[in-house]
């Protein structure tokens, strides 16, 4: 479901050895922290370490571990996002790509399994001016 | 319009249902930020997609449950001034809003009463909730839509249908409780007739061979004659069937996808098979997902399922829901709900009956639907 659309073309940035992409929600309806389990960031096959990895929502940064339980903030379907993470990046072009897994609160597949689905995205960009 | 045609239709019992629109048809468009939702608004009744005007409460309205009576006023305002008319909102009984345990009853019953709330602030007569909700959980809501005067219509998707043991039960539940607030939205998604033609083309465009979307075309057609899998043992079954075709053709990466459309999407109930809960049925979702080159909904039998709602004299609100913008990037939304609407419009006429499109009729209408509303 719109995962053509979940890395934001041309918004790539580097800060002192991090690279940022915006990222978009490839779901219909907005999500709280609590649904969005995981994410992957990686540049021309190099992976940012999960524990770098940080999540800029309505103007506030996260760790994956401080958005698990959080149910107050809410990820908006025309919103971009920032997602970060300790990877190195030159100058060029790169083949960024993005891996999301959300959680699906109303789609209860088995007694207490909830659904997740696992999109990703990848797009050849150059760092933003 | 006179009194007289007004009332014509149902001196035979037969129903006049409201033509309408759910803004999700346009979800990519509003995803796209090519609309907001006061242009999208604008646009629904520039196009004469109404009077019928449905939102998805968490798709839409930033904050949500949260509305202010600022934001409340602006929207009411809006809606009034393009001439549409609130038919439902969809709210969702998110009971896994934190992956590592389900909401209890108490919380759950917290979480929906917001959203009623919201859909009686923002002037929605009915709210759209979900099978996540047990016959327990629709009973305790009862009185709370009786407080907010909102009829919660729990939608019967595919892969459900109307005769699903859990459907039943929550009709039956209905029956006891006697509550006018409560019933379902009829989706048309349970009752399809064939695999869309237009994601056969998007899996073509994904480079799949003819013999595999053939197959596809075929195991769908076999379960379609089988009817709808009597428990999930039988729908894990058929979903697995659809992921060892795309093995057999060298396209696993399809598998998943293919089984979720196949069995999730595509219900292969038929069509009278509403019949098990209509006097229940409160909203439509005119679930579709294309219009072929002839004008026909090739995979939803649209005019039959208007034929049957008219026939079992249904006066609620039918919301066209295309659901093809998943796959379909190469149509505009627009132009294919307009010739979903038509054959709407066409069949209601071919039943002996018509289309309610005039705000002021189906507002009175509504409410006469609604007020009607099943106590045994």
């Amino acid at each position: 479901m719109i995962p053509d659309r979940i890395i934001e073309q041309g918004t790539l940035s580097v800060r002192d050895g991090r690279a940022a992409v915006e990222v978009r929600l490839p779901w219909y309806r907005a999500l709280p922290a609590s649904c969005i389990s995981a994410a992957k960031l990686t540049v021309d096959g190099a992976e940012a370490p999960s524990e770098s990895l940080r999540w800029r929502m309505n103007d506030r940064e996260f760790t994956f571990d401080e958005m698990r339980e959080n149910t107050d903030e809410w990820w908006f379907p025309t919103d971009s996002v920032v997602l970060s993470g300790d990877v190195a990046v030159g100058a060029g072009v790169h083949r960024v790509r993005v891996d999301l897994t959300l959680y699906i609160p109303y789609i209860i597949i088995d007694d207490d399994q909830v659904l997740h689905i696992e999109e990703h995205d990848e797009k050849e960009m150059e760092v933003a001016a | 319009m006179t009194l007289r045609q007004a009332q014509a239709p149902e001196a035979d019992g037969k129903g006049t249902p409201i033509q309408g629109v759910t803004l999700y048809s346009f979800t990519r468009a509003f995803h796209a930020r090519e609309y907001d939702l006061d242009q999208l608004i604008r646009k629904t009744a520039d196009e004469g997609f109404g009077p019928g005007l449905e939102v998805i409460g968490f798709s839409s309205f930033r904050g949500f449950p949260e509305i202010d009576d600022h934001f409340a006023g602006r929207f009411s305002d809006l809606v009034d001034e393009v001439g549409l008319v609130r038919t439902s909102l969809a709210i969702n009984a998110d009971v896994g809003l934190r992956p590592d345990r389900l909401m209890d009853q108490e919380e759950l019953i917290a979480y929906m009463r917001r959203q009623i709330a919201a859909a009686a602030k923002l002037g929605f007569p009915i709210a759209r909730v979900q099978i996540s909700l047990t016959p327990d959980s629709m009973e305790a809501l009862a009185p709370i839509a009786e407080e907010y005067g909102v009829t919660l219509a729990l939608e019967v998707h595919a892969d459900q249908y109307a005769s699903h043991p859990r459907i039943l039960a929550l009709r039956d539940r209905y029956e006891k409780v006697g509550s006018p607030f409560l019933g379902f939205t009829m989706d048309w998604g349970a009752t399809v007739t064939g695999f869309a033609p237009s994601l056969i083309e998007a899996y073509r465009r994904r480079g799949a061979s003819e013999e595999l979307l053939s197959a596809v075309v075929r195991l769908w057609d076999e379960y379609y004659e089988q009817g709808p899998p009597a428990d999930q043992a039988e729908h894990g079954q058929r979903f697995g069937r659809f992921i060892g075709l795309a093995h057999e053709h060298g396209r696993p990466d399809l598998g998943i996808d293919f089984g979720i459309n196949g069995t999730g999407l595509f219900g292969p109930a038929r069509v009278d098979d509403w019949l098990e809960i209509m006097p229940w049925i409160r909203h439509v979702h005119g679930k579709f997902f294309g219009i072929d080159e002839n004008g026909d909904e090739p995979s939803v039998p649209v005019a039959d399922l208007i034929t049957l709602l008219v026939d079992n004299g249904y006066s609620g609100a039918v919301s066209s829901e295309y659901e093809g913008w998943h796959w379909n990037h190469w149509q505009g939304p627009f132009e294919i709900v307009r010739g979903e609407q038509a054959i709407q419009r066409a069949a209601a006429e071919a039943a002996g009956s018509r289309m309610i499109t005039d705000a002021a009729e189906a507002r009175r209408t509504l409410d006469t639907h609604l007020a009607h509303a099943v106590r045994i």
